[in-house]
């Protein structure tokens, strides 16, 4: 439950910055609390595969910024990201729990959560965070995030699935650094664009 | 192995062009090479080969193998086009990675990572949208578009990933949720509309080969992909149960089949023209998939490969009168080959017979009239409607005369139409050919669909 109020509040930071590299840097502690959370469910590899693609990511948005001073204001948009990933967990929680019907008690604060409801509120926040600067993004620095942000979400609902987790995991984390690049690309062009 | 080796020429290629992509001479052969070697490879492929890589499970299906050889083809002719006439560094880069992740697609057995490496594959092109940055909004289309791929492919990553995870014992209402959301994810991705916005953009600011590798290869891998990942994420019986889950999608080919072609006949110029004509198709095909019937998704399929093909001969076309025509508008006297690769390019793209596409469109909208009378109707109007913008587009095209004796200089475009056509001509003389594999798909996803 902790590491589930890191990510809320990482993902706070990182949709509120208003300089890349803050976004960058706030990105970087997203992916480490949600590496915690899904630490109980998830093996060493595929731990270090998900710490490595997050890593890359924002290092490859720091280096994209160019300077401290590159960004987006978040103004508005901070808020209503906020409030839409609030409702929309909710509402994907209550529609999509995958935890069996026997445990109903909340998972303690420390220590494990084998039944894994803190990975989902914690991939669901990662999503409906993501979908909703993704669509109020005005340029390609939000639009990055908030596509990296749901790529972390997908990473984590990709530990609760019975599928191939190590091949699957390094698909998610080389789609990851690939949103990076494209998104890092955009941000270049778009600076040469803005500073003409 | 065979089927890593494929991939993997593609995938080592296009890491060797990108070390080399700024000479010209020596990244236009490699590609050239590489793509061929990759289609000696799958068509040396038999039909069912079986595979590992890490712990995935590999298969080529004959539906793979088909449209793997298909879009190969066309990267071919698209990088064969860029080499000769119209030299871009990052092209070929991205062409072969395109062409390793869509041969990923249609090799994985697992969803997840079918769903994954079709969203690298949307994701690659970005880098070849954005040209001349400071003179058009090129960069500004590649946004928009890197933000309805992030956002559908996440989607659908998320709705498979819950699928996969669900208990059975799920009432009905959650698989729905995720069906839905897996077919708003794949509209996103396939520009259907009402998510066309980003490809209207991307068709007057791209250049257009870049067009041609996303809506002449990617598009009608997408399509690809989403029957495969229907069949194979064990959805589609929920599907049947729930009608409304199957009137979505419907509802979605009908509006992108009917909105598309009253676009394409108002379309302001030759690309647009070309975009909405696909979108048109593939809302075609979205409504002979959601008809569940065998020759509605044979029909649905073979409209996805045939209109793959149309497009990149007529974008390529049009990239060429462009081109030649500078400043002016372009007609037909400025480059009559390319002109009439274009007119050839409109014949496949409306499934005129005798070209393959015939047959697909016919099956589609049989089955249209049988599923109801108005969605059948509905799917003449839109034939009707592209014939007439295609029409439209040609009078425009030869409004001024056209020396019949006289070529363009280096006439690639018009030489590629040409080869399209003939393919396109053969392919419907036999049919089998493009059928077959696409019927012994149909099979499979028949019995996922009542797997009783």
């Amino acid at each position: 439950m902790i590491w589930l109020g890191a990510v809320a509040v990482t993902v706070l930071a990182a949709n509120g910055a208003a300089r890349l590299r803050r976004a960058a840097g706030a990105f970087f502690l997203v992916s480490l609390a949600a590496d915690a959370v899904g630490a109980s469910t998830t093996s060493l590899p595929l731990l270090a595969v998900a710490a490595c693609a997050g890593t890359v990511s924002a290092a490859i948005l720091y280096v994209a910024a160019g300077d401290e001073t590159y960004g987006e204001e978040p103004g508005w948009r901070l808020w209503m990201a906020t409030i839409v990933a609030g409702g929309a967990t909710a509402a994907a929680f209550a529609s999509f729990r995958t935890v069996a019907a026997g445990i109903a008690a909340p998972p303690p604060p420390y220590g494990d959560d084998p039944a894994g409801v803190t990975v989902q509120v914690a991939a669901f926040w990662l999503l409906s965070s993501g979908v909703a600067i993704l669509l109020s993004a005005r340029s390609a620095v939000r639009a990055t995030l908030g596509a990296l942000l749901m790529t972390s979400g997908v990473q984590l609902l990709i530990r609760l699935t019975t599928g191939p987790h190590l091949a699957l995991s390094l698909l998610v984390a080389w789609l990851q650094v690939v949103v990076a690049l494209a998104g890092a690309f955009l941000i270049v062009n778009e600076r040469v664009t803005r500073d003409r | 192995m065979i089927l890593i080796a494929t991939g993997g020429v593609l995938a080592a290629a296009a890491c060797v062009a990108f070390a080399v992509r700024k000479h010209l001479a020596i990244v236009g052969p490699l590609t050239v090479l590489a793509l061929a070697a990759a289609i000696a490879l799958a068509y040396a492929t038999p039909v069912d080969t079986t595979g590992d890589l890490l712990d995935l499970q590999l298969r080529l299906s004959a539906l793979g193998r088909l449209s793997a050889l298909v879009l190969f083809a066309t990267t071919l002719l698209l990088v064969i086009h860029v080499w000769i006439d119209e030299p871009a560094y990052n092209f070929f880069p991205t062409a072969l990675a395109i062409g390793a992740c869509v041969y990923a697609v249609f090799v994985l057995v697992e969803p997840l990572a079918i769903c994954g490496a079709l969203i690298l594959g949307l994701l690659l092109p970005v880098g070849s949208f954005t040209f001349h940055v400071t003179e058009n909004r090129s960069v500004e289309a590649a946004v928009r578009h890197f933000e309805f791929v992030a956002l559908g492919g996440s989607l659908a990553l998320s709705a498979l990933a819950l699928a996969s995870g669900l208990p059975h014992d799920q009432p009905a209402t959650t698989f729905v949720l995720l069906v839905v959301i897996l077919f708003v994810a794949f509209a996103l991705m396939l520009a259907a509309i009402p998510f066309h916005t980003h490809a209207a953009l991307l068709a007057s600011e791209a250049p257009t080969p870049a067009l041609g590798l996303y809506f002449g290869v990617l598009v009608p891998a997408t399509f690809v992909a989403f029957a495969e990942i229907l069949t194979l994420s064990g959805i589609l019986p929920a599907i049947v149960q729930v009608a409304t889950v199957q009137d979505l999608l419907l509802g979605i080919g009908l509006v992108s089949a009917l909105g598309g072609a009253v676009l394409a006949l108002g379309a302001a110029d030759l690309r647009r023209l070309v975009v909405y004509s696909v979108i048109a198709n593939l809302g075609a095909a979205l409504v002979g998939m959601a008809t569940l019937s065998g020759p509605g998704i044979v029909g649905a399929l073979a409209i996805a490969l045939v209109t793959g093909a149309c497009a990149t001969q007529q974008l390529l076309a049009a990239g060429t009168l462009e081109a030649r025509a500078g400043m002016d508008t372009p007609r037909a006297r400025y480059a009559p080959l390319a002109a009439a690769a274009f007119v050839a390019g409109g014949i496949g793209m409306i499934g005129a017979p005798p070209l393959v596409g015939f047959p697909g469109r016919f099956f589609v909208e049989l089955i249209a009239y049988q599923y109801s009378g108005a969605a059948g109707t509905a799917l003449v109007v839109s034939t009707l409607a592209l014939l007439a913008a295609q029409l439209r587009a040609v009078l425009g095209l030869f409004s001024d005369p056209v020396d019949p004796l006289r070529v363009e200089r280096r006439p690639v475009a018009g030489v590629i139409g040409a080869v399209i056509f003939l393919t396109l001509l053969v392919g419907g003389l036999l049919p089998d050919v493009l059928l077959r594999p696409i019927a012994a798909f149909v099979e499979e996803f028949l019995k996922a669909l009542r797997p009783l």
